[in-house]
């Protein structure tokens, strides 16, 4: 990442020209090409962005940055104030709290948290159109496929219905039932699954973590 | 079917009725219509998602009998939009043509024989004077849940206590139970789960005067109001046992004005933003109040109150608190409290049959 802070003036040619008068900006120029003017102010929207890919012409005082459309952006540097460069190195990427694979991996490890009596046979099970995400066996030693969603809608339940149509083509597995979890499950998904005879659960993510809530409940 | 209604009667049964219209698409297509059967001069209008139907008959003048379902939204916007003054619905090749005054609309029916046929309510029940109901219904129905993930928490629990009729519900945060005393009462034992979401409609169209009637078949509850009937379907499972969560002895007693509680905390709420609660500190100096939100800033308020207990800080939930000290009628309230994570009690001296259950919140 080079971060560049210039008195500068900028001008945009495309589909439209637009043009940035002489002040104070931050030029940042990542890794990958891209190139954006910010201002001293707003969040995080640049004044004038250029997507990579990008070639980069850095003269004395002039820089132009053409992208594969042909459009430029013309920086004339009146000042240069600072001029640095930091290798970041790899990004892990963002990892959101709660995601599905968290919610799995949860559910995997207590599998009695969905309903008393239930143990994992496998994550992951594998079927021809896909792997259900938790293979379980009930207190009488059938077969149950549980799908987990954060949140439960119509999709889900048609996932988790044609997985079943699968597992129950197996002698080896069926009768294979269904359960729907998730954190929260929308009526019209209730629905559909209550007339398919796929049960619903509603888990709490907070309370799989063991993570204490501040709202204490009666019960 | 053809018949003559004053404007303003036939707007009021239909806004009445169609409050229990579907929704949701996907539904049964004709559920979206509001159904109108006129025999001699009674209309009766009909409106269903099938888990909860709303009935209204009105006096009209009627020419032809007939059955005739309507898009319900379209027809009540219309009659909305006619000026006062009497409609003429007229029924000709499954179109009805509305007329008033120099206006005409025609409307295109559903089958009359696609509507599903209704649950027909109990024509004996429990009589319950309105006003009562009325009162009980404010006083508990909003501590139901609306969380659909835990559907028997979503309904009032009916049950008999002593020579009353017990109304509760509870949210798991907050629990209200109203005995109503002038009514006759369920069989022994006998409970049922209604669905908030109907007795919010029973209390929108009750009076202050008369009585109500309560029904009861084995999946049904029906309420006959005047000339309209709503029926919903009971919710089936086991009502948590409230009971035990009462505590039989709270040592914190704090009584306070009702209203001043009440607008005290409706102001100091407005620095308990994004979940954040309202401390309550109690002493024999009064009630202090105090709102603090991380970066925007605090409120705190004092009230006078009578304190019988030792010092004692506990948060709540304004929200609740709220819903809880508007709930209670009279001009005092009583919050009895056994420490900072324990359930709090509200009661008003004024009303022995009422009270309300609120479950801290824990801060640091």
């Amino acid at each position: 990442m080079r971060l560049v802070i210039a008195r500068c003036t900028v001008d945009y040619q495309g589909r439209l020209a637009a043009h940035l008068a002489s002040a104070v900006r931050l030029i940042m120029v990542k890794a990958d090409g891209c190139v954006a003017i910010h201002a001293d102010g707003g969040a995080y929207k640049p004044l004038n962005w250029m997507n990579a890919p990008n070639r980069i012409e850095e003269g004395a005082d002039i820089w132009t940055v053409t992208n594969a459309k042909g459009e430029t952006l013309t920086i004339v540097i009146e000042e240069l104030l600072s001029d640095s460069s930091i290798e970041f190195g790899e990004d892990p990427g963002l990892v959101k709290d709660g995601v599905e694979a968290h919610l799995q991996e949860l559910l995997a490890a207590q599998p009695a948290t969905i309903v008393d009596g239930l143990e994992l046979v496998r994550r992951e099970f594998p079927t021809d159109i896909g792997p259900v995400d938790l293979l379980c066996r009930d207190d009488e030693g059938h077969m149950v496929a549980v799908e987990i969603k954060r949140r439960g809608e119509i999709d889900g339940v048609e996932q988790l219905t044609r997985y079943l149509d699968f597992l129950n083509r197996d002698p080896m597995l069926r009768p294979v039932s269904g359960i729907f979890v998730a954190q929260e499950i929308k009526p019209q998904a209730r629905v559909l699954a209550q007339d398919r005879d796929i049960a619903c659960v509603t888990v709490d993510y907070d309370e799989l973590r063991g993570m204490e809530s501040n709202e204490l409940r009666l019960f | 079917m053809k018949f003559r209604c004053e404007r303003d009667t036939l707007f009021e049964a239909l806004s009445s009725a169609s409050r229990a219209v579907s929704s949701r698409s996907g539904a049964l297509a004709v559920l979206s219509g509001i159904k109108l059967t006129l025999e001699g001069d009674q209309l009766t209008i009909v409106g269903s998602d099938l888990d909860l139907t709303i009935s209204v008959s009105v006096d009209v003048g009627g020419d032809e009998d007939g059955v005739t379902v309507l898009p319900s939204r379209l027809l009540v916007d219309i009659v909305r939009a006619l000026g006062a003054g009497a409609i003429t619905l007229e029924s000709t090749d499954g179109d009805m043509r509305i007329t008033a005054a120099r206006s005409e609309f025609t409307v295109r029916s559903y089958p009359p024989d696609e509507y599903p046929a209704l649950v027909e309510p109990p024509t004996e029940g429990i009589s319950i004077p309105a006003s009562s109901l009325t009162e009980a219904l404010r006083q508990v129905v909003p501590a139901a849940s609306k969380d659909d993930s835990r559907p028997i928490l979503t309904g009032v629990l009916l049950a008999t206590e002593g020579d009353a009729l017990r109304l509760v519900a509870t949210d798991s945060y907050r629990l209200s139970v109203r005995d109503v005393t002038e009514s006759a009462v369920l069989g022994e034992d006998q409970t049922v789960l209604i669905p908030s979401r109907a007795l919010t409609e029973v209390a929108r169209l009750l009076d202050d005067e008369g009585e109500v009637t309560l029904g009861l078949t084995e999946r049904d509850a029906s309420f006959r109001i005047g000339t309209t009937t709503v029926v919903t379907r009971l919710i089936e499972g086991e009502f948590p046992n409230y009971r035990g969560l009462i505590p039989d002895h709270h040592p914190n007693r704090m009584t306070v004005n009702r209203l001043e509680l009440l607008d005290a905390v409706r102001r100091v709420r407005l620095l308990a933003q994004e979940t954040t609660p309202v401390r309550l500190t109690m002493s024999s100096d009064g009630l202090d109040l105090k709102a603090i939100t991380q970066d925007v800033g605090e409120a705190s308020e004092t009230i006078d109150g009578i304190y019988d207990g030792e010092e004692l800080t506990v948060a709540f939930n304004p929200e609740y608190l709220i819903d809880g000290t508007d709930a209670a009628s009279g001009d005092e309230v009583v919050l009895e409290t056994v420490d900072a994570l324990k359930p709090a009690l509200i009661r008003t001296p004024e009303e022995p049959g009422f009270l309300y259950l609120l479950m801290p919140v824990r801060v640091s």
